[in-house]
């Protein structure tokens, strides 16, 4: 058995997953009361007519008569076709609200997720090499402040300055500019510094642990007494060790290439993304966009289970799935 | 023009919402009514057309199909495409849009209303005529297979009978006769084409009807509005272009700049959630229009590149208590069912103070359901509770009467302390909206006033307004509604003692309440037991549905007055509410705007706005 046929196990197993979520979500939704029934017992009752007779009436029109096994099917069979149904908050079906968010929530999760998974672990290592000079203390402050600070409150202050003060950048985010262009570029620098503040201080201080323990290992002195040059020390034989347990959280962090949407910074920079998406139909109990937005996230998280499983094989060749 | 239309009964207070039919109340005072000179300046020519006018708005808009759409923000972005029957105009004229006039020779039984000769729909649907109108009365707006947002205006309470009576008249039969009928806003109406409502009608389809893409994308609209469509970036922003064909060109008599109206190539209604984004977008000139917080305007006052209006709008400062079964849930019984109580609970609340300290003196103490504007405050002295200059505010007053409320029940004062039958301290909650600054500070200040002047303890609690909603504001209908005396939907579903809310909850300031300044008799909902709008449970110690249906049946105006003015000096006596404040829309405008009036009518004619170079 090779590692295409644990990959493969692991990809069926992805859908049996999804599909109990399914299936729980469903047997929450028929349990629970539905409100269309109740608007329609409402209305008949607005207009003098009978309640119960129109509860009965909206039951059979929204096929709550039918047994449940036959709306256990239909229902399924709607999710995996992707009928999601209809945004009463948004007057549009739930699969386009969720594209259409999804479309501004990459635009800058992947710069701060690339810019993260870069940034921290080098900072961390740059820390290493340096523990406890100024050049050490100023990185970890650096990381530091980024991690304490709130970030919807750093960003309404970056906002401020280079918004209101300076006029750099607009205040209002337009979804009229192209993706690849200045404007995009300067309208998303402050958003996408505000993530990457707040989320390289967790995986800058555990690289500069780890770093900090092979930085005078055996085979480090051996490479300087060798004469390799230090970038090549640093980069290839103490940062490949290091991100070994640092791939926990780098892959995790990698899953928020397309979905990492943050709710404050959204509402801060006025960003249409996943985050404001799946808050506001929470807040307005638009039930059909809070379902599609958790099946969407459950399909990505048991992919991300599986790609980060995978990571750990090419960074540490001594980890093999192949046996299993 | 067309911006504010239908007029809800309740809206969120605290403001951040597009600028609706409004003027101001502190700075032309005994003028917010505006008078007909409110128009700018008269030109020899007529202005340039170019550029983008850019209004930002505080939450995403819902729905554009306008069948279906509750909601005043949009309102205002579907009239940029569709324009409503009809207006009013500065000195509460009649201001014709889709309906030319609105007339009756009878006294106000019958009336007939002239659609405009020049309007079309986009192809295939052509002309707009009478027809489409009654066909969307009897066959949607009567209906009984969906409810529709003006079902309540065409029901037939409201309307004996409509037909068309040419192929640009239609003849509309009240039930009874009513000289302010226009007044009431139950006559606005869309135009939408008979052919795109046919097919959900004859299949009575709801949902269909509800997601059609040509009323949710605006796409029927034709010549119907100043602009099209374009696009509509779902809570980002809705993007309009310029219509050339705009049917109210034509109407130079209502206004002479309508000529070329709209004066920009594009209009941006944009949605920025974060008011420090708001207020910073209009200081660097990247927004044309923000709604502006009372703590702020006097900053955005020294901006030279902002003018700030302040514009009244109809909407009160209500302190809501629950009397139903759920309400009062600190000890036995629901004092606030006692007159004598909320009286007393009335002088407990100094209102000049907190107009001075919340709203910063820009907003006016309400002592009775209107405000001092309307023409139908009452002209005598009405019972001002919580007028600090009278002997109607301050500890003793409050006190004497609540001793006197808690006579017949175990409840007691030790010392300056309500003690409930166990001897605890009388503890309420209060809710207000999340995130609305100025709402929450008007909620402490009451609950300071109450625990200093009543001996109450208040505790104040942020919800979520959609929360609020379902799970306190409005009832669950009862098993049983059909033996109940009555049952009138979620905002009444029977008498108080049997149909309550999902959750207990003591008062409320999340909903100001709208007190109808052009047609007050639209506002008895509010204060009839029955009526289908009675979340808080009010019964009042006074004839309200007969005095409310002498008003509307008034046959003269002196008539309508002197029964209005009863009415309102009862309120003020029975104190249905703590009836708090009624503050203005403070509205920040680009300073080159040509167009904004401080007064209730501001917008009406929006359309013929433009930007001075």
């Amino acid at each position: 058995m090779g590692m295409g046929w644990y990959v493969t196990r692991r990809v069926a197993w992805a859908f049996f997953v999804t599909f109990i979520i399914v299936s729980i979500t469903w047997g929450l939704l028929a349990a629970a009361p539905n409100p269309e029934v109740r608007a329609a017992s409402t209305q008949a009752a607005l207009e003098g007519g009978n309640p119960n007779e129109a509860r009965e009436d909206a039951r059979q029109r929204l096929g709550l008569d039918r047994p449940p096994w036959v709306r256990y099917v239909d229902y399924v069979s709607s999710i995996y076709t992707l009928q999601w149904g209809w945004s009463d908050t948004r007057s549009q079906p739930v699969t386009e609200a969720i594209l259409n968010a999804l479309f501004y929530t990459a635009q800058y999760s992947i710069p701060w997720t690339l810019l993260t998974i870069l940034i921290g672990p080098v900072v961390g290592l740059y820390s290493a090499a340096n523990q406890y000079s100024w050049r050490d203390h100023l990185a970890t402050g650096f990381a530091f402040f980024g991690y304490a600070i709130p970030n919807f409150f750093f960003g309404i202050i970056l906002l401020l300055v280079f918004g209101v003060e300076l006029e750099w950048i607009p205040i209002i985010y337009d979804t009229d500019v192209a993706v690849f262009s200045w404007d995009n570029f300067v309208q998303l620098v402050v958003p996408v510094f505000v993530l990457v503040t707040g989320s390289i201080g967790g995986l800058m201080r555990v690289s500069r642990n780890e770093a900090a323990e092979y930085v005078n290992a055996d085979f480090v002195k051996t490479a300087r007494a060798k004469g390799v040059s230090i970038y090549r020390i640093y980069f290839r034989h103490v940062l490949r060790p290091t991100l070994v347990p640092v791939s926990t959280t780098l892959v995790g962090y990698l899953l928020y290439l397309f979905t990492g949407a943050s709710l404050l910074v959204e509402v801060v920079f006025g960003i249409p993304g996943l985050g404001r998406l799946l808050f506001s139909a929470l807040i307005a109990q638009d039930t059909n966009v809070v379902l599609g937005s958790t099946l969407f996230f459950t399909f990505v998280a048991t992919v991300g289970n599986l790609l980060q499983d995978l990571v750990y094989t090419v960074l540490d060749p001594r980890i093999d799935f192949s046996d299993r | 023009m067309g911006i504010g239309g239908a007029a809800a009964l309740a809206g969120c207070s605290g403001g951040g919402s597009e600028a609706t039919e409004t003027g101001t109340a502190t700075e032309t005072d005994g003028d917010a009514l505006g008078t007909e000179t409110d128009t700018p300046t008269p030109r020899s020519d007529l202005p340039e057309v170019g550029g983008t006018y850019t209004s930002v708005i505080s939450s995403p808009i819902e729905t554009l199909n306008g069948i279906y759409n509750t909601e005043n923000t949009a309102a205002g972005a579907i009239a940029q495409t569709l324009l409503t029957t009809y207006g009013f105009k500065p000195g509460t004229r009649y201001l014709g849009q889709a309906w030319e006039s609105l007339e009756t020779d009878d006294g106000g039984k019958v009336w007939v209303a002239s659609v405009r000769d020049n309007m079309k729909f986009s192809d295939p649907y052509g002309e707009v005529t009478a027809e489409d109108f009654v066909y969307q009365v009897q066959e949607l707006q009567q209906a009984e297979w969906t409810a529709t947002s003006d079902s309540d205006s065409w029901g037939s309470d409201t309307v004996e009978s409509i037909q068309q009576t040419g192929e640009y008249e239609i003849q509309i039969e009240l039930p009874e006769a009513n000289l302010l009928y226009p007044e009431t806003y139950d006559p606005i109406l869309y135009p939408v084409p008979k052919g795109l409502l046919e097919p959900y009608v004859n299949e009575e389809d709801a949902e269909g009807l509800k997601q059609d893409e040509e009323l949710n994308n605006l796409s029927f609209t034709g010549n119907l509005g100043p602009y099209k469509l374009e696009e509509w970036n779902r809570g980002n922003e809705l993007r309009f272009t310029r219509n050339d064909e705009f049917f109210m060109r034509e109407a130079t008599d209502e206004f002479e700049l309508f000529e070329k109206a709209p004066y920009f190539d594009t209009y941006r209604l944009r949605v920025v959630e974060e008011q420090s984004s708001r207020l910073g977008a209009l200081e660097t000139g990247d927004t044309d229009y923000a709604a502006i917080p009372p703590n702020r305007v006097s900053k955005f006052r020294d901006l030279d590149s902002v003018n700030v209006e302040i514009i009244p709008q109809p909407y009160n400062v209500p302190l809501v208590y629950n009397m139903r079964a759920n309400g009062w849930n600190t000890g036995p019984g629901n004092l606030f069912r006692k007159r004598k109580f909320r009286r007393a609970l009335g002088c407990a609340v100094d209102k000049k103070r907190l107009v001075k300290g919340v709203y910063r003196g820009l907003a006016e103490p309400e002592y009775t359901w209107q405000p001092r504007w309307s023409k139908w405050y009452p002209e005598e002295p009405v019972a001002e509770f919580g007028n600090p200059d009278g002997d109607l505010y301050g500890k003793e007053a409050t006190q004497s009467r609540i001793k006197e409320a808690i006579a017949d029940t175990d409840y007691a004062y030790q010392g300056d302390t309500l003690v409930n039958p166990e001897g605890d301290q009388v503890s309420l909650n209060l809710f207000h909206s999340a995130g609305q600054n100025t709402e929450k500070a008007t909620a402490e200040f009451v609950a300071q006033e109450f625990s200093k002047n009543a001996g109450i303890d208040v505790r104040v609690e942020a919800i979520q307004g959609a929360q609020f909603a379902n799970k306190y504001w409005q009832q669950e209908i009862p098993d049983n509604a059909d033996s109940l005396e009555w049952s009138n939907g979620n905002y009444n579903a029977g008498p108080r003692t049997k149909a309550t809310s999902q959750n207990g909850w003591d008062m409320s300031l999340v909903y100001g309440l709208n007190t109808y300044p052009l047609n007050p008799t639209t506002g008895s909902v509010f204060f009839i037991k029955d009526s289908f709008y009675n979340p808080y449970g009010y019964y009042p110690s006074w004839n309200a549905k007969e005095l409310f249906n002498q008003a509307s049946t008034a046959s003269s105006e002196e008539e309508l007055k002197s029964t209005l003015a009863e009415i309102f000096t009862k309120i003020a006596e029975d104190q249905p509410m703590g009836m708090l404040a009624f503050t203005p829309d403070q509205s920040g405008y680009s300073s080159d705007i040509v167009g904004p009036a401080e007064n209730f009518f501001n917008g009406w004619n929006g359309d013929a706005w433009y930007r001075e170079e």
